[in-house]
């Protein structure tokens, strides 16, 4: 083929991947193409991932042998205390549902959690998605992921048994969040000081927020379940006219996520979330 | 065959990313193998081969970043044409020039990447003049040094055929 004709296949390949890009906008939704990339990409991650972790697997066993069974003790204790507060928990969990009948109010379902493996996190582009492995039962779109430790972000892309993450700490991602101390609501937005923390949006200048306070999700967004931490206020700038400037440090260290956990929660309708008061329905 | 070594290098491509990841990720962050695999292709001068083979290599790129999909493959596919034209125009043997090479089209792929999402996303987060010159450097040095032993390679199993035909002819 000649140079020319070369010219405008060229031309005509980077328009349909404008086209392509400009009908995506900025990352939201489960593109087929991705999905085929990550079914092809995901094993390679999954292998990368394999070999590291079992070699510090073996070495940690080995170190680990002599001192089994002091830990083992050790943890026979950690469960028998964690026996005695669950219990302590149920009989506060009968309580507030008791309550909660006698003036007619339910709460919604927390759901299960299910441990899934990391593949691969993109450290390239400051931390703001990760693959991971889900094994036979596939995640789902908005699907929320939590750490031991936190909120760590929803799934964005579905792909077989793997599924793309996009962390909260994402330029684009958002969760409605409130203030533990005093429940006064705000929105966590990714990106904040140095790109890999966050910051707390649309917190009157009223409100009272103080360095320290810890965030949890407000379960306003329609996608994350109430109560899940999501970081601390670490400053309180003056901001706007309205609005305080709030920068916050993330619950999770995501530098350091091996495993996972894929909350199985109901989210609301997209229909439901996205309806405009006075629609017909 | 040639299908199939591009393929073999692409997998390569990813393993190293992917282990790079794991083991050092700000190196990672700062090297870019797939752009090195997209301009050492190019140098051979085919544009329309290179221009896929940006399209492909670039879209793989993608699935491993949390940017939105299709950025690096557009930019790839613009600095794999762009490697092939100018191989055809000037003849790169040296070492030194293919780390030039390699060193543009990183300059070239991040403008084309900011550019991009200049245009479509509506706060784009804008890589700092350093971090460009040394992503453009450090992948330049990696383009050059796979450049190096992928000749010595070649010149080492062209002598060694070289030897066994010579050898079969005495015998």
């Amino acid at each position: 083929m000649d140079e020319r004709r070369t010219g405008w296949v060229l031309i005509i390949v980077l328009v349909i991947q404008l086209v392509v890009l400009a009908v995506q906008g900025a990352r939201t939704g489960d593109t087929w193409m991705e999905a085929v990339w990550l079914r092809a990409v995901g094993p390679a991650g999954r292998l990368v991932t394999a070999i590291p972790r079992g070699a510090s697997g073996a070495r940690e066993s080995l170190r680990l042998r002599s001192s089994l069974q002091e830990e083992n003790l050790r943890l026979r204790r950690e469960v028998e205390q964690l026996r005695l507060r669950l219990l302590q928990l149920s009989d506060l969990e009968n309580d507030m549902r008791r309550l909660g009948a006698a003036v007619e109010y339910t709460t919604p379902p927390l759901g299960r959690i299910r441990a899934v493996d990391v593949v691969y996190i993109d450290h390239a582009s400051w931390l703001r998605s990760l693959l991971i492995y889900t094994g036979d039962l596939h995640a789902r779109v908005d699907q929320p992921v939590l750490s031991a430790s936190g909120l760590v972000g929803r799934v964005v892309t579905v792909a077989g048994s793997y599924a793309k993450v996009q962390l909260i700490t994402d330029r684009a991602a958002s969760v409605g969040s409130m203030i533990l101390r005093n429940r006064r609501q705000g929105v966590v937005r990714g990106g904040g000081k140095g790109g890999v923390g966050l910051a707390l949006d649309y917190v009157p200048r009223q409100a009272d927020v103080r360095e320290g306070d810890r965030l949890l999700t407000a379960g306003i967004d329609g996608v994350y379940p109430r109560g899940i931490p999501v970081g601390t206020v670490l400053k309180v700038g003056r901001g706007g006219q309205l609005f305080y400037e709030i920068s916050v440090a993330p619950a999770v260290d995501f530098g350091a996520l091996d495993q996972v956990y894929l909350l199985d929660h109901t989210p609301i309708p997209r229909e439901v979330r996205e309806a405009v008061p006075g629609d017909r329905p | 065959m040639t299908a199939l070594k591009l393929l073999a290098a692409l997998a390569a491509a990813v393993l190293v990313h992917l282990a790079l990841m794991q083991i050092w990720p700000d190196l990672a962050r700062m090297v870019d193998v797939f752009l090195v695999l997209v301009v050492l292709q190019g140098l051979g001068g085919n544009s329309l081969a290179s221009l896929f083979v940006g399209l492909l290599v670039g879209l793989t790129h993608d699935s491993l970043t949390g940017n939105a999909f299709g950025l690096f493959g557009f930019a790839d596919t613009i600095v794999g044409y762009g490697a092939a034209r100018l191989a055809q125009r000037l003849v790169i043997q040296r070492p030194t020039g293919v780390l030039a090479v390699v060193g543009f089209a990183s300059v070239l792929q991040e403008a084309v990447v900011v550019a991009v999402m200049v245009m479509l996303l509506p706060d784009p987060e804008l890589p700092t003049p350093l971090a460009v010159a040394l992503r453009a450097g450090l992948s330049g040095t990696i383009g050059m040094v796979v450049y190096v032993a992928g000749s010595r390679w070649r010149r080492g199993s062209e002598t060694r055929r070289r030897n066994r035909m010579s050898r079969l002819r005495l015998g």
